[in-house]
């Protein structure tokens, strides 16, 4: 009865028939090379960048197809809300579009189904044009080869709620710079019964604490500092540093928490100050921007890419557009728009990225492109949605005291091995 | 003293109902300067500048239309093919009509997330794919409306159907002309849910089409979610529109829910 | 015989071509990957019954059946009673009655996620329910941080949903209802409450089990209200997982495994079936005419 669908990438429950088992999508490649004629149609295919971007792609594609008579581009952009079922049902039929935006946990199931062009094999000379570390997010770990390229990256200071540090007596000016000063002000603030946080730590969080999540192709995040890492999550939620919902709440549900002044803390991305300004501005009156909290010197990074199917009909053009797409030029213009940064080697040394004007925005920005020079996509490419729900719910029950944190860690790492395979 | 009961009664379930959509008409017309996530039932700020933005994002007319072509057909579609199906399963007597109400009661039982990407394979195998038709082909006939004008018309009293079967009707004869008449108000409710449905159906139109020129109206208004940008107001007055003429339909057939067998009220 | 013998099969034809071929066909589909180890992007070797020994021992699948089956267990009563009696309430004309009829139905399409929003805001740690319950001196509930009453909880907004739609099917059930017996039965001298009982619910009853039944489907397959109360998770350490949320959760994205996510829908099909089944034994009466 109830057909309605919300959050639609995530209710999409994805059964491929058998037909696509059969490899009726994985060897078409054949009729196709990367190095033929850059000429013909392609589709391109973005991750809810209408309508707001609409004269920034129109201007890529115009300029490509200048660049490559002969050649046509037909951008559809798919929104955020369902992307995932519809690159799961075109995946199964053999008809994703030639050129697709995808970010690495994507590309990854992709890539080991044998379904996107190698780049490393493709295109030899493009790997020095992009950041190390971006480019690595698209490899296939212990594999080698590198299945997209690095588009947009982002990385994020922590905000924080200067009112509710007040409140609570603390120093507003004075955010927490590392994880002991997050525990003592988080237990400090919960006497006031403010909650600092809104969710139990991501793997990312794992791994700015300094644990080694992945080795030898096992999960391994139950180390004794992972273990040492939950207990000291354990004690503050135990001292209601924690909101009740933390142990459910997903990022974006986290963020509403934030958003509504439940809580004080909260990491996030530079255009998040937009999004407070518009939907929370009594939020952005008191709002706190600080560096990330890391023990390894290093920020977390996201990143999107684009990848070329290798059932694509026109890999050639397909594989010139992405390169174009993600070039120097084309990403700090589009970086420059999105609050977002570029992934090329040089990107970031446009003045844009490196000075200051006064503004809240300006400093954000320049703050973060100096962390993404040395930033980690701190997310194994393997850490699956399975396993993120999983580590969840163990996390849970070590906040609830139904198992030792110990315990919980270690059911987790098993389980993400299981579902390695 | 009876009516003023019923009232009381006919507020207490209004109160219950009515919140979310109050929560998103308030918030759809807040000021710039007000906090989203906090509920606040009466915007300071009140303005419907947000509606207007939100036909500056999308092309709301070009995705309503779509919509309502498959919507419009998807009702019809539904309302004959649902109603044939119900007539034979409920009024003729034929070996096997067991058996085709199992596969209608089963169908209502398949989850359509568990086929979704089976059913993509269809409707490429057909040929269909990034077509209005593709769309609206899976829910044309939907076994739910089946089983409903089934029990509706088993609610019929066999005589009429026995005098019009000595003065020699054949069955479409009896279909047409006495039993659809008599089932006037379980029609117009098939109508109402198959437009409802079609209306809000987001996940199969999406994975169906690829040109955003056929994109139906809740795909449209997924577009107000962007990637780095996003306005809960937007978001929520593009939902009132979205919602407004389903409101509007219901308002428009509510009164004919009840035009059956007795055409009229019942006295309560 | 008063029709040819392939009359009823013109008039079924649409109706069962189109569930054939949209419902039925990629379910037979489902149920082969079901028998393999599939993943999301192809593979799938044949494993025999391995999907179902595993399910047999996995406690999550059992906490599943266990919540799927309670909330199907307690929405169901007030599901076919409590929407009967706006019905009827709403069934007499009096002015102003459509906005009323309007109003009930708005929950049924408002979008899902603002029910999630109100009930939240409504049912959260700092939400408006508890502020009440702290200013009466009671300590905070933990509506949808238990386990237990977030289950609860998301009964609660099950029932709230359906008030609207089973209210119009009832509508549309109760115009058919001879007008005569209504009549006779006040010959007699039987009241409102009399009447309700032995007129109005008998002429019902297709329609009442009927809507058992849908809730009872729906019901089982419960997943959007716990998804929406619970932040997208199946409640704290997963306890409140319903049989459709775990298939989702297995079965999603591209590093879903789809052919335990097939044996746990077909599972949960056979359940489904069994259940309906029993319910058309019960209304064996009303189906032989």
């Amino acid at each position: 009865m109830k057909r309605r669908t919300f959050l639609a990438g995530l209710a999409a429950l994805p059964i491929t028939s058998s037909v696509a088992g059969c490899g009726l999508s994985s060897n078409t490649a054949s009729n196709s090379s990367a190095s033929g004629q850059v000429t013909g149609e392609i589709t391109f295919q973005t991750w809810s960048l209408k309508p707001k971007y609409t004269d920034y792609v129109n201007g890529v594609i115009d300029a490509f197809q200048k660049q490559h008579q002969g050649t046509a581009v037909k951008w559809v952009d798919q929104p955020a809300d369902g992307y995932l079922a519809k690159v799961m049902a075109d995946a199964s039929a053999g008809s994703l579009p030639d050129v697709i935006n995808v970010p690495p946990d994507l590309s990854f199931p992709l890539a080991r189904a044998g379904q996107l062009v190698n780049l490393d094999e493709s295109l030899k000379d493009a790997k020095p044009e992009y950041l190390e570390n971006a480019w690595q997010a698209f490899e296939i770990p212990g594999k080698g080869g590198c299945y997209g390229f690095p588009w947009y990256l982002n990385t994020g200071p922590i905000f924080y709620n200067k009112a509710l540090f007040q409140q609570a007596g603390l120093d507003p000016d004075k955010p927490p710079t590392n994880f002991k000063e997050l525990e003592q002000q988080a237990l400090q603030l919960a006497q006031k019964k403010v909650a600092m946080l809104g969710q139990t730590p991501s793997i990312a969080d794992f791994g700015l604490y300094g644990v080694k999540l992945f080795e030898n192709d096992k999960f391994t995040f139950n180390e004794p500092k992972g273990v040492e890492f939950v207990e000291t999550y354990k004690r503050m939620y135990d001292a209601g540093a924690l909101i009740p919902e933390a142990l459910t709440q997903n990022y974006t549900g986290a963020g509403a928490k934030f958003m509504a002044q439940q809580t004080a803390l909260s990491p996030g991305s530079a255009y998040d100050l937009g999004k407070f300004k518009t939907d929370a501005p009594s939020l952005y009156a008191n709002i706190g921007i600080t560096k990330p909290i890391t023990n390894t010197g290093s920020a977390n990074m996201f990143l999107h890419g684009v990848s070329v199917p290798k059932s694509s009909k026109n890999q050639a053009t397909a594989l010139a557009f992405g390169r174009f797409v993600t070039n120097a030029e084309n990403q700090v213009k589009f970086a420059k728009l999105a609050s977002i940064f570029p992934s090329t080697s040089k990107g970031g040394d446009d003045p844009y990225f490196t000075t200051e004007d006064g503004s809240d925005e300006a400093r954000v920005r320049v703050a973060a492109a100096k962390q993404l020079k040395t930033a980690v996509n701190y997310t194994p490419v393997q850490f699956s949605d399975q396993m993120r729900e999983a580590l969840l719910q163990q996390l849970a029950d070590a906040m609830l005291g139904k198992k030792s944190p110990k315990q919980a860690l270690d059911d987790a790492v098993n389980e993400c091995n299981r579902l390695l395979k | 003293m009876k009516l003023a009961l019923r009232y009381a009664g006919l507020l207490a379930i209004l109160a219950i109902s009515i919140g979310p959509f109050l929560w998103q008409f308030a918030t759809s017309i807040k000021g710039p300067n007000e906090d989203v996530f906090v509920p606040d039932f009466i915007p300071d700020d009140p303005t419907f500048g947000n509606y207007a933005a939100v036909a500056d994002v999308v092309p709301v007319w070009s995705f309503a239309l779509n919509s309502l072509a498959v919507a419009s057909v998807n009702v019809l579609t539904n309302c004959v093919g649902a109603a044939m199906a119900g007539y034979a399963l409920a009024r003729l007597r034929f070996r096997g009509r067991r058996f085709a109400a199992v596969i209608f009661a089963g169908s209502i039982l398949v989850p359509f997330e568990a086929i979704l990407i089976s059913l993509f394979l269809v409707m490429r195998g057909l040929g269909l794919t990034n077509t209005l038709t593709g769309v609206v082909l899976p829910g044309s006939i939907a076994a739910l409306n089946v089983l409903l004008l089934r029990n509706a018309f088993l609610a019929l009293p066999a005589e009429v159907e026995e005098a019009a079967i000595i003065d020699g009707a054949n069955a479409w004869q009896r279909f047409t002309r006495l039993a659809l008449p008599s089932v006037k108000g379980t029609l117009v409710v098939v109508a109402l849910f198959s437009f409802m449905f079609s209306w809000d159906d987001f996940l199969w139109p999406l994975v169906v089409l690829s040109d955003q020129e056929k994109y139906t109206l809740t795909i449209g208004l997924a577009y107000l979610q962007g990637t780095f940008v996003q306005n809960q107001r937007l978001v929520a007055a593009g939902t009132i529109i979205a919602v407004l003429p389903l409101i509007l339909l219901f308002l428009l057939l509510q009164k004919h829910f009840f035009r059956g067998v007795g055409e009229g009220a019942i006295k309560g | 015989m008063t029709h040819r013998p392939y009359t009823p099969w013109l008039f079924l034809l649409p109706g069962l071509a189109v569930c054939l071929m949209f419902t039925i066909f990629p379910f037979l589909n489902m149920i082969v990957l079901a028998f393999t180890d599939a993943s999301a992007l192809g593979g799938g070797q044949f494993t025999g019954a391995d999907n179902f020994v595993r399910m047999a021992q996995d406690p999550k699948f059992w906490v599943a059946a266990r919540n799927s089956l309670l909330y199907m267990v307690c929405v169901v009563p007030p599901l076919v009673l409590l929407p009967l009696l706006i019905a009827v309430l709403a069934q007499k004309i009096v002015p102003g009655i459509g906005i009323f009829r309007t109003a009930f139905f708005t929950p049924v399409i408002a979008s899902a996620v603002v029910v999630g929003l109100i009930w939240t805001w409504l049912l959260d740690s700092r939400g408006l329910v508890n502020s009440v319950v702290e200013a009466l001196g009671g300590t905070r509930i933990p509506f949808l941080t238990d386990s237990t009453l977030l289950l609860i909880s998301s009964m609660v907004v099950t029932v709230w949903r359906g008030l609207g739609y089973y209210m119009v099917i009832y509508l549309a059930a109760l115009a058919n209802v001879p007008k005569d017996l209504h009549e006779a039965a006040m010959v007699d001298g039987a009241g409102p409450v009399r009447r309700f009982w032995s007129v109005t619910v008998p002429a019902l009853r297709p329609t009442m089990v009927l809507i058992a039944a849908l809730s009872a489907v729906n019901g089982f397959r419960v997943f959007s209200e716990i998804y929406l109360l619970s932040g997208g998770t199946g409640g704290p350490g997963g306890a409140s997982t319903t049989m459709v949320m775990l298939i989702q959760s297995v079965g999603r994205g591209l590093t879903g495994e789809v052919g335990y996510a097939s044996a746990l829908s077909f599972v949960l099909f056979v359940i489904l079936l069994g259940l309906l089944l029993i319910t058309l034994k019960l209304n064996r009466r009303e189906d032989q005419l």
